[in-house]
């Protein structure tokens, strides 16, 4: 079952009888499926095996009139080849599909990938034809319903988890498709990470607002009491009250507004950014966007920027927050009177875009993207002169609401959800996060973020 | 006569593939061993624990296989060279694999201890955030086995340090909670033992890119690679 379609003999009536009845499965099971909550997903599956098993119906068909007409009596009316239809069908299908065969129970080099369409191919990273079965998949569930389909004659269904650092989750459909003595099963993927992850965010998102929000409310509710009590009629009082009211009030927004972004970006964090950003102009817009606050606090902010502008992969919106929040941090940790340095180098490899910025640094890298071959990064750098992070601290940096214990973030604290943000942005981007630091000289904060092809180098 | 001859080639390159195969398999079960011991711990998951007790004989009886044939085939084939390398790889390779089983499995005990002791979510949060480093390391460096990718193999055995740091920051935080509440010392010790589980399946995937590297070049791995040591000396207060 190559995917070259055979030269066209008169079979329409084969083709059509099986077409009909394909399409009359699919339609009825989609119905009947349809208010299922996966009944979509389980409707395309079932109309795509159909699709399947009418091609082989008609390749059948066409050996049969093959053997029984001499060539050349192929009638007047050459007909569409519907072969190839199917054929592209299968290629164009948005779900990865493959077609897997297997000779002898006992030996697993035998089962091999007959045909894997084009969303496969990239997901599994094999050839149209002739990968091993468990160089694609190794997953013990995913064989076990594999081969329960070649040799039990059983549709099966199984839960994937592909790995990776964007860690998808695919539901995994087996059907045969022939049995002995040619077995062949058709397994048909659909990603389910927005399920997963939709679940998951929205219990952290609860879990994590009504934790955090509680210390800030139960400090109003008090000052509201004494407010109303003692407190009542001393306008000194009332004006510092109030003030830090405010300051609270404050606070609370932040960390919705935190909590909101830290659930977006994990949410479409396996959803590839579409479009180009120019980083450089990124990173000069968040310095005038800063600088205000920084002169307030009196720290110098620096720039080395190339002269070209430098096209990413990514959304502006949140390339630009990456940089805010980095910059952000750089100047919560600067005394007065120092400085954050910024700096961006087009065209690196992934290891010299993570590489630590200063040599004798503690350095710890807090994402690395999937390994691409041969892919540019470009990196921002921010560095500050503030206290540093100790070694055994580092790891943790990217968890949500971890402080490093005996460290003063400034008059403004932040709401300790910046670099979670970050390090969801940046993984969405397929892009890497590290950090190098030296307690008492200052960390470097390190996003990279992989160059489209056109433009690398 | 060169029929024979074809065929006794094409049957011993079967044979040889074969024996990758089942390590590939071998190794997708050894990954699953290794993730879903980490759930163990996380989810509290008693049921999930039992199974991956239980699915470890599955991991001793593969490993046991690729040896038999392995030997069998380097017996009767007397092979050469890249062949004897790749058979001679497999079964080291069957071995790590099966010492990554054994790690998994013991994970896994002790999380039927943990279950019954208090939750502690900030520390299993630790170990959840190792475990998925330690599982993608086993990830990307079977995936250099089956695609042969000596790059990606290289890849991974650069980057064994980033386990190590995690080890070193959970060991950190373990002793603060044991210090500062004896009541947690019982649990915090099944959890250092988790963590050091995890280090030492970290170091089985390094094991796998230096049997990679030699199946590929017949080289041994010289470099000495970055190490952050556990052992050295603690800043005062720890």
């Amino acid at each position: 079952m190559t995917l070259q379609p055979p030269p066209a003999v008169p079979f329409r009536r084969t083709w059509s009888a099986a077409w009909t009845g394909a399409v009359a499965v699919a339609v009825l099971l989609a119905m009947a499926l349809a208010d299922r909550a996966d009944g979509r997903a389980v409707a395309a599956a079932v109309a795509l095996v159909a699709l399947v098993a009418a091609w082989q119906t008609v390749r059948a068909g066409q050996v049969r009139a093959m053997r029984l007409l001499p060539r050349g009596e192929s009638g007047p009316e050459r007909p569409p080849d519907p072969t190839a239809s199917f054929a592209a069908a299968f290629e164009l299908l948005p779900d990865p599909a493959l077609v897997v065969t297997a000779a002898e129970p006992e030996d697993m080099a035998s089962r091999r990938v007959e045909a894997a369409n084009r969303a496969a191919r990239e997901l599994l990273r094999i050839p149209r034809q002739g990968a091993l079965l468990v160089a694609a998949v190794r997953d013990p569930e995913v064989l076990e319903a594999v081969e329960e389909s070649l040799f039990g004659a059983m549709a099966r269904t199984a839960v994937w988890e592909s790995g990776g650092v964007q860690e998808r989750v695919w539901r995994v459909w087996t059907t045969p498709l022939a049995s002995a003595p040619e077995r062949r099963v058709l397994v048909v993927l659909h990603e389910e990470t927005d399920v997963r992850r939709a679940e998951r965010t929205r219990a952290d998102f609860l879990a994590n607002a009504s934790h955090e929000l509680r210390t800030p409310l139960a400090s109003l509710s008090g000052f509201v009491e004494t407010l109303r009590g003692h407190a009542r009629d001393d306008p000194a009082v009332r004006q510092r009250f109030l003030a830090i009211m405010a300051g609270q009030a404050e606070r609370m927004a932040r960390l919705v507004d935190d909590l909101l972004s830290l659930s977006r970006a994990e949410l479409n964090e396996h959803v590839p950014p579409v479009g180009a950003v120019d980083l450089r102009l990124a990173v000069a817009d968040v310095v005038d966007a800063l600088a205000p606050l920084a002169s307030r606090r009196s720290v110098q902010l620096e720039t080395e920027l190339p002269a070209e502008p430098v096209l990413i992969s990514g959304e502006r919106d949140q390339v630009v927050q990456v940089v805010q929040n980095l910059v952000d941090n750089g100047l919560n940790y600067s005394a007065p009177g120092g400085r954050v340095c910024i700096e961006l180098s087009p065209g690196l490899d992934a290891e010299a875009a993570g590489a630590a910025a200063h040599p004798g640094a503690a350095r710890l890298s807090l994402l690395t993207p999937d390994r691409e071959p041969g892919r540019r990064y470009a990196a921002v750098r921010v560095r500050d002169f503030g206290p540093g992070i100790e070694r055994e601290h580092l790891p943790r940096l990217a968890e949500r609401f971890y402080r490093v214990a005996g460290q003063k973030s400034g008059e403004r604290p932040g709401t300790g959800l910046g670099l979670a943000i970050v390090r969801h942005i940046v993984n969405r981007h397929r892009g890497g996060l590290s950090v190098d630091s030296t307690p008492g000289d200052g960390s470097t904060f390190i996003a990279y973020f992989p160059q489209p092809d056109a433009v690398s180098g | 006569m060169t029929n024979t001859d074809n065929h006794i080639v094409r049957a011993f390159g079967d044979e040889l593939s074969q024996l990758a195969a089942e390590v590939a398999r071998m190794g997708g079960l050894a990954e699953a061993q290794v993730s879903d011991a980490v759930d163990c711990v996380a989810r509290r998951d008693t049921t999930l624990a039992h199974q991956v007790i239980e699915r470890d004989e599955k991991l001793d009886a593969l490993q046991r296989d690729i040896e038999k044939r392995a030997i069998r085939l380097i017996a009767l084939r007397q092979p050469k060279a890249n062949d004897l390398r790749r058979a001679v790889a497999a079964m080291k390779l069957a071995h790590s694999l099966e010492r990554t089983g054994d790690l998994a499995r013991n994970i896994a005990k002790r999380s039927l201890v943990l279950a019954d002791a208090a939750p502690m979510s900030p520390l299993t949060r630790s170990i959840e955030r190792m475990g998925r480093l330690v599982t993608s390391r086993m990830k990307e460096v079977l995936d250099a086995y089956t695609g042969s990718d000596l790059e990606a193999a290289l890849a991974v055995w650069r980057r064994d340090e980033e386990v190590d740091e995690h080890y070193n920051s959970l060991f950190r935080e373990l002793l603060t909670y044991m210090m500062g509440d004896p009541r947690t010392i019982s649990p915090c010790a099944h959890l250092l033992f988790v963590g050091k589980n995890l280090e030492r399946i970290g170091d089985h995937a390094t094991n796998v890119a230096e049997i990679i590297h030699y199946e590929m070049t017949g080289e041994d791995m010289i470099d000495a690679r970055p190490k952050a040591d556990a052992l050295a000396p603690a800043p005062a207060g720890v």
